[in-house]
């Protein structure tokens, strides 16, 4: 190990000028976004293909590349999520090489979210923060109630008033404090933000955002280790604030840098859903400032953010790689996860189909060649949003406690079953 | 009531593009506005605007804003996540 520490600053990406590693999180000059920053030198000579790989199966396998300064101390078992080859699917959409990256069992809450939180609150306990708070509409204030439950923090949801019942739930259960806010999201967005400023608590996406941000990196660097240190030629990622899109792209380039793996071309691809798709709206215009969407309208809650904070960044970055970004309707979101279930086995959430359904309009538009590798990001388990594919899965068909009933119902199904079919003849 | 700088971004529709607001919000309100950066494109003006002053003049102003049809976001811009 080297003495220098690996983490070495936060920098703002506008200006680039250098701040201490505090629970700051905008420029002071132009209210630029910071970011983590690192001694690459340093990390090149602590780190290789074999150090990791004799290493636990977590995201912290790569520690060196995320922002603490010690060894983990909050969720230290999340990651290592498997890589899925998916040849059935990749059949349905006419490619060569598929996979899926299925973050829907991530631990402990099945989304993603629990990569950023699990680096955000063990900054947050180097930094001495006693309480940790977020405001959120699923995903992330499932995982920081229960990182913060089993790390022994106090922690506050924040949480609009009219949420549905559902999605509490999966909060309080952990003993977290949640708290309803009345009004429009633009009054809450401002009231947390001032909360944030005024309590000195860690709130994961707001003063430690540069820490939480960075967590995101771990899908990225496992997707290549899990390709045998590849980068895969293509990667669809669904876009809510942009930021996991630009941090993926960050994990592929920092592997280079610090020698893991040699240069290689790489395209990213963002997915949003069309009630809400400022970034891909702002990207087939061909323009990086990003329009507002005030309203946003679709099932794709976890994607609903009408004013991305990365927006611009991941635009940016998909024009960097020759990516592209597509939106799809909620229709072809409902599409998109019965087709990633029946094929693969995998259940996601509403973001899970966006991907899928855009990734198929890629292929389908050549934007995607058939015959290049692709990864496809699905970020969340699709227990946590049953009510949007309610009503369209069909019903389970009825019968009396009757053998007779029961095969006169599947009489037909087992004769086709039966029937030879032309490639199994073939076989 | 206490003074307290306040951070935020201003996003105007393109109708609003040409009107001096931040002129206005020093002429109309007891308020110190100091511009950090700006974009501005056919269709949407960006401001990233620090103010000063009273905590109720601050949210008189950005009442005001919001009234002309601007949208007002903390500097954090989405603090609410799925």
């Amino acid at each position: 190990m080297s003495d220098r520490p690996f983490f070495s600053n936060l920098k703002c990406r506008e200006c680039g000028r250098l701040y201490p590693k505090e629970a700051i999180h905008i420029c002071e000059f132009d209210f630029g976004p910071l970011e983590a920053a690192y001694d690459y030198d340093a990390i090149k000579g602590s780190i290789s293909r074999e150090a990791i790989a004799s290493r636990p199966q977590s995201m912290w396998r790569y520690r060196e590349l995320l922002p603490i300064d010690g060894a983990p101390t909050v969720g230290v078992q999340v990651g290592f999520t498997p890589l899925v080859k998916a040849d059935r699917l990749a059949k349905r959409l006419g490619v060569k090489e598929l996979y899926v990256k299925n973050d829907t069992v991530n631990y402990p809450t099945l989304s993603f979210k629990d990569r950023v939180v699990s680096v955000a609150l063990s900054r947050a306990r180097e930094l001495g923060f006693k309480v940790v708070a977020c405001a959120s509409t699923g995903n992330l204030a499932n995982s920081v109630a229960a990182n913060a439950a089993s790390a022994g923090l106090t922690s506050y949801v924040l949480i609009p008033s009219d949420l549905e019942r559902s999605k509490v739930v999966n909060s309080l259960v952990y003993g977290t404090n949640v708290v309803g806010i009345e009004g429009p999201y633009d009054q809450v967005n401002r009231l947390c933000s001032e909360i944030a400023g005024k309590y000195g608590w860690g709130f994961v996406n707001v003063n430690l955002r540069p820490y939480y941000a960075e967590g995101s990196k771990s899908m990225g660097f496992e997707i290549v280790e899990q390709l045998g240190w590849k980068v895969p030629r293509h990667t669809v990622i669904p876009m809510a604030s942009g930021s996991l899109l630009t941090k993926i792209y960050k994990a592929y380039t920092e592997f280079a840098k610090v020698g893991i793996i040699d240069e290689q071309p790489f395209s990213v691809h963002g997915a949003q859903a069309t009630g809400c798709s400022p970034i891909s709206t702002a990207m087939k215009k061909g323009i990086e400032v990003v329009k507002p969407v005030p309203k946003p309208e679709t099932i794709v809650k976890s994607l609903a953010i009408g004013t991305p904070a990365d927006g611009y960044y991941a635009i940016r970055t998909m024009k960097d790689t020759h990516g592209s970004a597509e939106d799809c309707t909620d229709e072809e979101v409902v599409e998109g996860i019965k087709l990633l279930a029946e094929t693969e086995g995998i259940f996601a959430e509403t973001a899970g189909g966006t991907t899928v359904a855009c990734a198929k309009k890629l292929i389908e538009s050549g934007r995607i060649p058939a015959d290049e590798s692709i990864v496809l990001c699905i970020t969340g388990h699709g227990l946590k949003t049953q009510e949007a594919i309610h009503e369209k899965c069909g019903a389970p068909r009825v019968i009396k406690p009757s053998l007779r009933e029961f095969e006169a119902l599947v009489a037909d199904e087992l004769a086709a079953l039966e029937t030879p079919q032309p490639s199994t003849l073939n076989s | 009531m206490a003074e307290q700088a306040t951070r935020l971004w201003l996003m105007y529709p393109s109708r609003l593009i040409t009107r001096p607001v931040i002129y206005e919000i020093g002429k109309n309100f007891n308020i110190v506005t100091n511009v950090r950066q700006v974009s501005v494109t056919d269709e949407i003006g960006l401001v990233s605007l620090e103010l000063d002053g009273e905590r109720e003049e601050i949210k008189r102003a950005i009442a005001w804003l919001e009234e002309l049809g601007i949208k007002v976001e903390p500097v954090e811009i989405q603090t609410i996540e799925g």
